[in-house]
């Protein structure tokens, strides 16, 4: 029993990707504690807590973004979904309609998103880069026009101060055992796409198509409907994404999740995702989104210069990319010769 | 594996080598609020703002953005007030005006021990809940420049709508000191969501009561120059003898474009001050503008501060900062 037990560590170590995920991960530490000795406040339960919730926002964005990446797309509208979710169930709720009417509502517009995306990628064959920037415009235009090129007012001024609180906490001041809500409900979800990715047929399928299109057609492999799989599942990150962010002002922000699909990338090759498509754990993007909210995190806390972040972040990503190349030319190479 | 191992380890040695040199003279309080506490279950009565009577006062300094030149002297008058009464101001502002990096900054500041923010919200909503939060934790709350809705000790900032109809008032008597008494007037403001802005937009259409000018629809040009130039180039065309920008980028547009048509005729009065606006105005382009003092803001905001928390009561007093108005 004890040999199965190192022989099934040993594989899952062995999994390709895990190098990444693991780099990723000591990263993080690395990152986490030296701004925990430049403040010691880092350290603190109530900061850890806040990183947690404010990870959690990067996390579904880099899952989104990840099952795209993996497939070989990218999915440029997944920041516009986020903010048409925000500025649909925000406008709703002040009108005064029930916050679960307002949920699939907003829910349904992503989900259409999505399925507008897949095809026109999947049936259609447009460049994923091209497609999306378009739903990106699309949805982007949609949040403004929802509200009239406003920001919302309070929900609470709509469904009440009660169901406002209760709709507030849920998705984000609120804590469950100790720790935030909003933590629970990227960890769930993630938890479902990772087991859709790494355990069922779909997930297999979206690897294959993002190794190599033709073989997996070849093989039997629905291209079409896994293309839009992804982009489904890209959609319900947004949505939800959107329900935090309109928890977290309480109102609907026209610009909510500005830039998102662009940190949904970093996350995701931070953690080893490649964006030539075909590899990578999603295991990886949680690393990723760990690693960019912490820094993000630190440098506040520290209050340093603006530009730092994004300069550290793209030499990261950079980084990151550039050793995904190497090592696969590696791999190939290796293979060759073997 | 090893080479992004060595990789990944470069990258936090830049990092740390990075954030060493440019992070900002802060001791590391290792006094304050290391207490590792399990935060509590349903309220988030933290433990971690030490009140120390040692005296490391640390206030967090939290603005729209942190790149705004009116920011910028708001933060170096509060920098200036700190270094007088010897306490920390620390300038926690997010990169661009987001409501969620806003909330993040306050948590932030909360987590962090501060023991008073000064902020200037976003708007009146977005950030509130933070807000009551961080005032359950026992942090003091002083408002500069905009407020939200929350209660706080104190609120120091411009009376957006008296200033906006002193800028109409001054349009007023420049055109009929130019015998213009009629004619359309263009207004150039930011968005319909910033609560300062609009205010002023109200003061400036109030001074027009009663006078037969014909004040148009007002368009937004999100406060940035390049766009607001553009709104106001159309409103040339359309044939205005006025436009008033609502804040610095705005001015900025509308002096520009007043510039390129080359109708000297046109009243343009805006609100802020900048070297671009200030040579508009010198080189005749713009009459005037109103100048708000952040940096006054700054000071008194972390003077309340630290009376607050010596135990004063302020009273949520409302403090106008004024504004003047600056000619050639």
């Amino acid at each position: 029993m004890k040999e199965n037990k190192q022989g099934t560590f040993k594989r899952l170590l062995g999994t390709r990707g895990m190098g990444a995920v693991i780099t990723a991960f000591a990263g993080l530490i690395i990152i986490y504690v030296a701004f925990g000795i430049i403040d010691r406040n880092v350290f603190s339960g109530q900061n850890v807590m806040n990183l947690l919730r404010s990870m959690s926002k990067y996390l579904l964005i880099g899952v989104g973004q990840s099952y795209l990446l993996i497939t070989g797309n990218i999915d440029l509208s997944i920041g516009s979904m986020v903010g048409m979710s925000a500025m649909i169930s925000a406008t709703l709720m002040t009108m005064g309609i029930h916050p679960m009417i307002a949920i699939v509502v907003a829910l349904i517009c992503c989900l259409c998103c999505g399925v507008i995306n897949g095809i026109l990628v999947g049936k259609f064959k447009l460049p994923p880069f091209i497609a999306t920037l378009g739903t990106m415009f699309v949805s982007r235009g949609a949040a403004y026009m929802v509200n009239n090129n406003r920001n919302t007012d309070a929900i609470a001024t709509g469904i009440g101060k009660e169901a406002g609180d209760r709709f507030q906490n849920f998705f984000y001041y609120g804590k469950t055992l100790g720790i935030f809500n909003t933590f629970w409900i990227a960890l769930i979800l993630f938890l479902v796409f990772f087991f859709l990715l790494s355990k069922t047929r779909t997930g297999r399928h979206i690897y294959a198509i993002g190794s190599n299109v033709d073989a997996a057609k070849l093989s039997g492999v629905n291209v079409v409907n896994t293309t839009i799989k992804a982009y489904l599942v890209s959609a319900v990150c947004a949505c939800v994404v959107g329900l935090i962010l309109c928890a977290q002002a309480g109102m609907g922000n026209m610009e909510a999740g500005n830039m998102y699909e662009m940190y949904g990338v970093a996350a995701g090759v931070i953690g080893g995702i490649s964006p030539l498509g075909g590899t990578g754990l999603l295991l990886g993007t949680f690393a990723g989104a760990a690693v960019w909210q912490t820094l993000e995190n630190g440098l506040n806390m520290i209050g340093a210069q603006v530009g730092i972040q994004r300069l550290v972040i793209g030499i990261i990503v950079v980084f990151s990319v550039l050793l995904d190349v190497v090592v696969r030319s590696g791999n190939f190479r290796k293979k060759a010769n073997s | 594996m090893k080479k992004k191992l060595l990789a990944m380890f470069s990258c936090a040695a830049l990092l740390a080598a990075s954030i060493t040199g440019c992070s900002s003279s802060k001791p590391a309080e290792s006094a304050a609020a290391s207490a590792g506490s399990e935060a509590a279950p349903t309220e988030s009565a933290a433990e971690t703002t030490a009140t120390t009577a040692s005296g490391d006062v640390k206030i967090a300094l939290i603005t729209m953005d942190s790149i705004d030149q009116h920011w910028v002297t708001l933060n170096d008058g509060a920098q200036k007030a700190a270094e007088e009464l010897g306490v920390s101001v620390t300038f926690m502002s997010p990169n661009t005006k987001d409501d969620a990096q806003q909330i993040e900054c306050v948590n932030n500041a909360v987590a962090g021990g501060y023991q008073a923010i000064i902020v200037a919200a976003n708007g009146p909503d977005a950030i509130s809940s933070a807000l009551k939060e961080a005032a359950s934790s026992g942090v003091k709350i002083v408002y500069v420049d905009s407020p939200a809705n929350v209660d706080a000790e104190a609120t120091f900032s411009t009376d957006n709508e008296a200033a906006g109809k002193t800028a109409g008032e001054e349009m007023i008597k420049a055109l009929e000191a130019a015998g213009v008494t009629s004619g359309k007037i263009g207004i150039v403001n930011v968005n319909a969501a910033t609560d300062s802005t609009v205010k002023r937009e109200n003061g400036f259409r109030s001074a027009f009561d009663g006078k037969g000018y014909e004040l148009m629809e007002t368009q937004y040009g999100e406060g940035d120059a390049a766009k607001s130039q553009t709104i106001a180039e159309n409103y040339i065309t359309q044939g205005v003898v006025g436009i008033f920008g609502c804040n610095e980028g705005s001015t900025t547009g509308t002096g520009n474009a007043i510039k390129a048509s080359g109708n000297s005729g046109i009243v343009g009065v805006g609100f802020d001050k900048s070297d671009a606006i200030m040579n508009l105005i010198n080189d005749g382009y713009l009459l005037c503008t109103m100048a708000q003092n952040p940096d006054v803001m700054g000071e008194e905001g972390v003077k309340a501060a630290v009376k607050a928390l010596e135990g004063e009561s302020l009273g949520g007093a409302v403090q106008d900062t004024g504004v003047s108005v600056l000619t050639k």
